[in-house]
């Protein structure tokens, strides 16, 4: 029987699925459990094309999640616009999982249907970045990388000839490598905020490398774990004293670094030279869209506000889509990084919004995307 | 059938943007990044953003009348065979394997296949690879200086980041115009004949400039000699996926300009015209002076993955599979060569047919594929030549009341889509000169006719007004208008 708060460690019988897995293979059995015995739909996973690229997709067929195992640091997609008006699981990165629940709040996702299996996220980085670190930093041909993983503050690359060579995550990140800006500053290295948390921390002994940590945090995190455990595809044991010591020690070192980072990415700019900050950072903005369109927690379509009051005749030094936007996403942004990764024109937009937003929410005593307890803000409340 | 993703290339200029196109089992089209892709990171402009507005798919027309593909084949392999007076054209909008199997079809009817940028032919042919070749874009974020001959916001936009990242390194960015560039340090009005003197180029800078099928020739020998004069390197933009690709297959002795293939069909000297993913009513200034002239024609082919607007003067339409669904590969200003992920292979099958039919080679994708790999390697070449003799260009005399309209080409414009650019642009003295208030319109008249524009403001040089989208009123890249409020 599983309980809500449950710690356990555990891994897919499927041994196949559990080798290729990045740790147990569990994630993958408990998704194609939750497809094969009709609890959800349609299933979100990544396919993968090679180690930098793959694309997520919505699939019914099992054959199609089983091979999906693996985690890909060097992909860094958001999830949560794919199980938009579909009863689905996925797999979901803390911030996957926060963009579900704001697009609950608003309607966009139905909570209730959606089974959010989340794992632990110590960062991702951007594949083009990521090559061109292999190169300059690892002196490794890209093609060559057979796999990567993160270990005690390392980035260690295995290579197609069986070699493996670690440098730490500081001495990449100084460099100009590393992990992308949003995910150096990002304190939620845990998903608490969906039904399931997994990951490898607090894997340790003879389980270390081929088995997966897993919290249950809700109701539906049960229902999922026992439908997988019915289906024969998982099995579990409890997480030992010990291991659950560590997860949590491994946890805390991350957020902190996080909080620490925080201070150096967002140095104070005094009240009377903001403006003026925002649209010099902004005055390269070619209004492709993008931002807004990759946006996990933008819940609004082709009429929106921010581009209704927008319009390429109009010569403000910074555009009334994106004052628009700094206001209207104040409440939900999640800084998950994703409009600065697709900006033609290299804006920081994700630290441009967070640092508007972040103060915002923290004055108001609001994170977004960890539960439906306070409503966005913004939003007047329909009973 | 479920959701298909393809992986492929935006369409909207010769950068060769990297992306998804997700197709819903109803074939509504979504745009998704594939930020692996190392020409754009991932990254899209305004034009990719709004793809699925492009992909409009064509159907197969005989003679008006709706048709499958094979009848499609069959009548354009009658009309074709023992034509006299054929011109073919393909200026790049498709793959380099469509092109190279639309050289085929070219060799059984005896002639060449046009890319339709007449500059080509006026300048000594030991400059193409120099024109056509390009080089990384990853040089010019390390390059010291760039010299600006386009505006990259609005023509070439991820070029942007590379300049941006080229100034983070120390470059220095100077613009020559007709607007003022925000990332630019200097923005320069000048004369050819000062760009030597005022540019202080080196063997450490660059020269962004661009070819297409408006551009003035002479322009491109001025540039190609500020390259050799100062040792800078340089690289010309070029608007279409494959721009690069069908010049390096496509290009044949006779190579004919836009401009020239209109002149031809008015002439009498062309009655029969073959197209391959070239819109003439969207690729030449104004479009009804387009659509008059290819009236004239006794017979017009058009081969086209697009519902776009000259289907409807086609004698036959061939109907292709949408570009992302293509097999093939497109070829972009760096010389890279891009993949598409798609498998179909419709139009590279329907065009063997029409080559076997016309008594040329039959062909399959594969062949074609290898082929194409195997010239890439063989072509590209070191570009050498010597300094080439310029006339002085010509400027048109602004009228009185108005000024010279000046057309800024860019992806929407090239394809006529729609975009939030119908507007003008003018200096502040023009709009006091004009009496405009905040809120009026522009009325423009030329001798193609008038129409009323909004206006936004911005520093550029007296008399000028930049247009980004198609107006009735042009008739070349720069026409005198006379402006009035209203
Ligand atoms: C970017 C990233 C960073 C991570 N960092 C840590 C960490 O620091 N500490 C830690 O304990 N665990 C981390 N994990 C989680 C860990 O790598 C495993 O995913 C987790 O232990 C589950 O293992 P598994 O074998 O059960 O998963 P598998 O059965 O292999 O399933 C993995 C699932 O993840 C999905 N996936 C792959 N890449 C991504 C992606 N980029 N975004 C969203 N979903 C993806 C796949 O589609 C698949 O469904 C990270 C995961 C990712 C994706
Ligand atoms: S923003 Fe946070 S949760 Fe999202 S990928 Fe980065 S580190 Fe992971
Ligand atoms: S504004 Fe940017 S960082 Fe914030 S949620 Fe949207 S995409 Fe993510
Ligand atoms: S993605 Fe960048 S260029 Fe595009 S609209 Fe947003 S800020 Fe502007
Ligand atoms: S139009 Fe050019 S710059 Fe814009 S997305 Fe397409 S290829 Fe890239």
């Amino acid at each position: 029987m599983v309980k809500v708060g449950d710690m356990l460690v555990g891994y897919a019988t499927d041994e196949n699925v559990r080798s290729r897995g990045a740790s147990g293979g569990l994630v993958t059995a408990v998704l194609a459990a939750a497809l094969e015995k009709g609890l959800v739909e349609n299933v979100v996973v990544m396919k993968h094309i090679n180690e930098f690229e793959a694309v997520p997709i919505v699939t019914d067929n099992v054959e199609e999640v089983l091979a999906s195992t693996g985690s890909l640091h060097s992909v860094p997609v958001n999830l949560a616009k794919y199980a938009m008006g579909r009863k689905v699981a996925m797999p979901a990165k803390p911030c996957d999982a926060q963009a579900v629940i704001e697009q609950g709040k608003r309607g966009m996702i139905d909570l209730d249907n959606t089974y959010v299996v989340g794992l632990n996220c110590g960062g991702s980085m951007h594949p083009v970045t990521t090559k061109k670190m292999l190169v300059e930093m690892y002196d490794i041909d890209p093609e060559d990388v057979v796999g990567e993983e993160i270990e005690k503050g390392k980035l260690i690359f295995k290579t197609k000839n069986g070699e493996e060579k670690a440098i730490a995550i500081d001495e990449l990140e100084e460099a100009g490598f590393g992990r992308r800006e949003s995910c150096r500053f990002c304190t939620l290295k845990i998903p608490v905020n969906a039904d399931l948390a997994c990951g490898n921390w607090g894997v340790i002994g003879d389980m270390a490398g081929n088995a997966t940590f897993c919290q249950v945090m809700n109701e539906k995190g049960v229902k999922l774990l026992e439908n997988a455990i019915e289906a024969g595809r998982i099995e579990v044991q409890p997480a030992s004293e010990k291991a659950i010591a560590i997860r949590a020690k491994v946890n805390s070192v991350m957020e902190d670094l996080g909080s620490t980072l925080e201070k150096e990415i967002f140095p104070d700019i005094p009240d009377e030279e903001r403006m003026q900050y925002y649209m010099e950072q902004m005055e390269d903005c070619i209004d492709c869209g993008a931002c807004k369109e990759v946006c996990p927690v933008c819940a609004c379509g082709e009429d929106s506000k921010c581009t209704m009051f927008h319009s390429l005749v109009d010569n403000y030094k910074m555009s009334m889509y994106h004052m628009v936007r700094l206001l209207h996403l104040s409440d939900s942004c999640i800084a998950c990084g994703q409009c600065s990764d697709v900006c033609p024109s290299d804006i920081p937009i994700t630290l441009l919004q967070s640092r508007f937003s972040i103060p915002s929410q923290r004055r108001r005593n609001y994170q977004p995307g960890i539960n439906l307890d306070t409503p966005p803000f913004f939003e007047v409340i329909l009973k | 059938m479920k959701e298909m993703i393809y992986q492929t290339v935006c369409p909207g200029c010769n950068i060769g943007c990297g992306l998804y196109i997700r197709e819903s089992e109803e074939g509504a089209l979504v745009v998704d990044f594939m930020k692996s892709s190392s020409a754009n990171l991932g990254k899209l402009c305004r034009f990719g953003m709004k793809l699925p507005h492009y992909y409009s798919k064509a159907t197969n027309v005989v003679d008006g009348k709706e048709a499958d593909i094979k009848t499609a084949v069959k009548a354009a392999s009658d009309k074709l065979k023992g034509a006299k007076n054929v011109a073919m054209l393909a200026v790049g909008a498709t793959t380099n394997e469509e092109h190279l199997a639309f050289t085929k079809i070219a060799d059984a009817l005896g002639t060449v296949v046009n890319t339709g940028i007449g500059a080509y032919e006026e300048i000594p042919s030991e400059c193409h690879p120099s024109i056509s070749q390009g080089i990384p874009l990853d040089d010019i974020e390390k390059a010291g200086r760039i010299a600006l001959f386009i505006d990259p916001y609005v023509q070439y936009p991820l070029l942007v980041r590379r300049l941006l990242a080229a100034k983070k390194n120390g470059a220095t960015i100077v613009s020559v115009g007709c607007r003022d560039l925000n990332l630019a340090d200097e923005n320069l009005s000048i004369n050819p004949a000062d760009y030597k003197t005022e540019l202080g180029l080196d063997s450490n800078s660059i020269i962004i400039a661009d070819v297409h099928p408006h551009t003035d020739p002479e322009q491109v020998k001025n540039l190609l000699n500020l390259s050799l004069m100062t040792g800078a390197k340089i690289i010309f933009m070029k608007p279409f996926v494959d721009s690069t690709g069908v010049h390096l297959f496509g290009k044949g002795v006779g190579q004919k300009g836009l401009q020239e293939i209109m002149d031809g069909i008015n002439d009498g000297s062309i009655k029969t015209l073959v197209t391959l993913n070239s819109d003439l009513l969207e690729l030449m200034p104004n479009t009804d002076e387009a659509a008059k002239t290819l009236e004239k024609l006794d017979n017009l082919v058009v081969i086209t993955s697009r519902d776009s607007p000259v289907n409807k003067l086609a004698n036959i339409v061939i109907a292709t599979e949408s570009l992302y669904a293509k097999a093939g590969s497109f070829m972009n200003v760096e010389g890279q060569v891009l993949n598409n992920s798609g498998e179909s292979t419709v139009g590279i099958d329907a065009m063997s047919i029409l080559s076997k039919n016309l008594g040329g080679e039959a062909f399959d994708f594969h062949a074609i594929h290898d082929k194409m790999m195997k010239s890439v390697v063989q072509k590209f070449t070191a570009p050498k030549y010597s300094k080439l003799e310029c006339k002085v260009m010509e400027t048109a005399a602004p009228a009185e009341n108005g000024g010279n309209l000046i057309s800024v080409y860019n992806p929407f414009m090239w394809c006529d889509q729609p975009d939030d650019n119908d507007f003008v642009i003018v200096n502040m003295k023009m709009v006091d000169k004009l009496g405009l208030q905040k809120g009026s319109m522009i009325a423009l008249t030329s001798d193609a006719g008038s129409v009323n524009v909004r206006y936004t403001v911005r520093d550029i040089p007296d008399g000028l007004i930049l247009t980004m989208k198609k107006l009735p009123v042009v008739t070349g890249n720069s026409t005198v208008v006379k402006a009035e409020a209203v």
